[in-house]
């Protein structure tokens, strides 16, 4: 069964049937999705702004971190729970789209990123050095990245 | 509804120029700036509601996110009016928008009140859990920011 194959299957199914007739579903899933992207962005950006000296610097940075990233990580959750929906709604415009695997590719780098600088947290620097501010500078670029291939999924064409 | 005005604002050169090839970027724009406004603004808002982060004191996680808030609200008014300018005959009727923009505005009053009545009293709830006049005006800029987005997104379905 190639992919083709697979989204027709897929948005065959019950579920995918029954969110396609329910006018309001995509939008509110979207909704849901897009209130967890915004939650997600601004925990990465305090974290990556506390890494590289700025924002909440009032507490220690393993402190901070253990709290931001269990946050992302449940979020991230939630993102996944809703997108597979949206996956499971619209195969056709998602699993044969290159933008979708642009998108999942910085998000898996991101996610190693987040994974590599939290674990470098917890063992309490306080002066984050050059590499580590990098990569937390890095990570707020792949999640803009990742926000503009999200949108230009509904503007290319899948193959 | 005066027309003409919005018909000569959709063939000004610029909402020509975004409704014929910017807007993919200037909506992908639009949604990395309201990320960080909603972002932010449901991170204080929580604080706020007394629900996250009350190891800080409100007024410290507020002076270090607003800024980010306002910068990013900038940027989502700029990209939302190109957008707007694009199709403004069709946006001006368009049910969702009206309500985004209604929202948006009571999302301010909101924000005023708290500001000139609520936020009088901070010193005495700076610390551990607002009262509770500061908790509800939390609860519902969350509300609100959901519907902003919630009928944002509501408008392309239209």
């Amino acid at each position: 069964m190639d992919l083709h194959q697979f989204s027709d299957w897929l948005s065959a199914t019950p579920i995918s049937q029954s969110i396609q007739i329910t006018p309001w579903a995509i939008p509110g899933i979207q909704t849901i999705h897009i209130i967890c992207l915004a939650l997600v962005f601004a925990c990465a950006l305090v974290l990556s702004l506390r890494i590289a000296g700025h924002g909440l610097t009032s507490e220690p940075l393993a402190q901070l971190a253990a709290r931001f990233t269990r946050a992302i990580w449940l979020l991230l959750v939630l993102l996944l729970a809703t997108g597979l929906l949206l996956i499971t709604a619209e195969p056709g415009r998602t699993i044969t789209n290159p933008v979708f695997y642009a998108k999942m590719t910085m998000l898996a780098l991101v996610i190693v990123i987040t994974l590599w600088l939290a674990a470098v947290a917890r063992r309490q620097f306080e002066r984050p050095s050059g590499l580590h501010v990098v990569a937390a500078v890095f990570g707020m670029l792949l999640w803009i990245g990742i926000i503009f291939a999200g949108r230009f999924i509904a503007y290319v064409e899948s193959n | 509804m005066n027309l003409t005005f919005f018909e000569w604002l959709q063939n000004t050169p610029i909402a020509v120029l975004v409704g014929e090839d910017w807007f993919p970027w200037v909506e992908s724009a639009h949604v990395v700036f309201l990320a960080a406004v909603a972002g932010t603004i449901f991170t204080v808002d929580a604080r706020l509601a007394g629900l996250t982060s009350r190891q800080l004191r409100f007024t410290y996680l507020s002076e270090k996110l607003l800024p980010w808030t306002w910068g990013a609200f900038i940027g989502a008014a700029i990209t939302g009016g190109l957008m707007f300018i694009a199709n403004a005959t069709s946006y001006v009727g368009n049910t969702p928008f009206l309500i985004k923009m209604g929202l948006l505005l009571l999302a301010g009053v909101n924000m005023l009140y708290f500001q000139f009545v609520t936020f009088r009293t901070v010193q005495a709830w700076d610390s551990g859990t607002p009262i509770p006049a500061a908790r509800v005006a939390g609860v519902l800029s969350m509300l609100v920011w959901g519907g902003v987005i919630g009928f944002g997104r509501w408008i392309g379905f239209v």
